[in-house]
């Protein structure tokens, strides 16, 4: 057997906290506590660990003589003076705060508004590539979604049949997504399932 | 020079290093990219020690009670173990870190997914069925007439995902007819939810987009006389 005390840490540990959620029993309940507040600080250190590694792999990338990457300076930086700032100021800190407000934000927002054009390229290229009946039909319901998310249909809604045939058309995707929602519940639970029974052992890499 | 001009003036040169892309993969995105993940690794690091490993782990093990100290000893220990990872030669020293970290975890996305998205979904398809006692023969008409393309959406899009396959006389794999069938009503389904959330991401990308514009625009005039 591979990992054995790993794996009954892992069995052990998943089955308490299972059971502690959903078995009555009075004693369960404590043990899924102190087991849940003892993971939140481990999966901390584990946050940090991969931090550690991120700069790891750009010290390493700067210091290649092969492959340098010259980029991977300003990352550093960035993380230094950050960091610093963070233990020097306090998280709570209005000026910290700035870092997310000023650098931040910015960024993903500017990143979020890149998405229209590459997105808008993107389907232009699927609907050159894929002309079957099902582009043609996943085309359509954008172009339709996005003119019912538009608002323009709104005026249109005292209409006698076009609230019912906006309301029709709106559960079609509820319809979909539910399916695909209850396909993702049904894989988390047979992934978990398999690591609870032991079948699965990710961590004994 | 105050503080909130040069603030501004960071984010208005981080915006437009940021949307330099749409000219294509260039330096000045680069730049923007590696600043970007850079503060957000540092921003997270101070985070996560401030409220969640200091309070939790050094703050209880240095001044807690016996009993504190106590129930801190072992997430102490294990993410010690943790940070054996970092290390190629000691790497296996942190696996029983991370078999509880993944234990726990499971255990967690289970319960979370029978309790938070199968119950919840299932209540949802089956509402529309429970007709109430005040409504007409239309309305409950049409709640039904809903609640079935519902109901024939959400187990035709289960069944498109459904892979598994008999095998014929002549060595071929295929599904059953009537699971043909319904996978073929679920690729419909698939194809518009698809479609509607693709549209619901690029309204709200554009709505970024904009905001971004509007945010150099504003920035220009206030501080260019």
């Amino acid at each position: 057997m591979r990992a054995p005390i790993s794996t009954a840490i892992a069995i052990a540990t998943g089955l308490l906290v299972l059971f502690g959620a959903f078995l009555p029993i009075p004693v369960l309940l404590p043990i899924r506590q102190i087991l849940l507040s003892w993971t939140i600080p481990v999966a901390a250190t584990a946050g940090l660990i991969a931090i550690l590694n991120l700069l790891s792999v750009h010290w390493r990338k700067l210091n290649s003589a092969r492959e340098r990457d010259y980029y991977s300076i300003f990352l550093l930086l960035a993380f230094v003076a950050t960091f610093a700032a963070g233990l020097i100021l306090s998280p709570t800190d209005p000026d910290f705060q700035k870092i997310v407000t000023h650098i931040q934000f910015p960024v993903e927002a500017s990143l979020m508004g890149v998405l229209t054009v590459t997105l808008t390229y993107a389907s232009i290229r699927l609907f050159q590539r894929k002309r079957g009946w099902l582009a043609v039909l996943f085309t359509a319901s954008t172009i339709l979604f996005l003119i019912l998310l538009s608002g323009v249909l709104n005026i249109a809604e005292n209409i006698p049949l076009v609230k019912e045939l906006l309301a029709a058309l709106n559960t079609l995707p509820i319809a979909g997504a539910r399916g695909i929602l209850l396909g993702i519940a049904l894989g988390s639970i047979t992934t978990g399932l398999r690591i609870l029974i032991g079948a699965d052992r990710p961590y004994s890499g | 020079m105050d503080a909130d001009f040069v603030w501004t003036a960071v984010a208005f040169i981080l915006t437009l290093l940021t949307l330099s892309y749409l000219l294509g993969d260039n330096p000045l995105f680069r730049l923007a990219a590696y600043l970007f993940v850079g503060a957000s690794a540092g921003y997270v690091a101070v985070i996560l020690l401030f409220e969640v490993i200091v309070p939790r782990l050094v703050f209880p093990l240095i001044f807690g009670n016996p009993t504190e100290k106590l129930l801190a000893v072992v997430p102490a220990v294990l993410s010690a173990l943790l940070l054996l990872k970092l290390f190629p030669r000691l790497t296996s020293l942190g696996n029983p870190s991370m078999a509880f970290l993944v234990g726990s975890g499971a255990a967690v996305i289970v319960g979370g997914a029978v309790s938070g998205t199968l119950f919840g979904q299932i209540r949802g398809a089956i509402q529309p069925f429970a007709l109430s006692q005040s409504s007409s023969g239309l309305q409950a008409g049409g709640q039904l007439i809903s609640g079935l393309i519902l109901a024939i959406g959400t187990v035709s899009t289960l069944i498109y995902f459904q892979f598994s396959a008999r095998r014929k006389a002549n060595q071929q794999t295929s599904r059953s007819t009537p699971v043909q069938m319904a996978a073929f009503v679920g690729q419909i389904f698939i194809a518009i939810t698809l479609g509607a959330l693709y549209a619901g991401v690029l309204a709200a990308a554009l709505t970024a987009l904009i905001e971004r514009f509007d945010f150099l625009r504003t920035t220009i005039q206030t501080f260019l006389p």
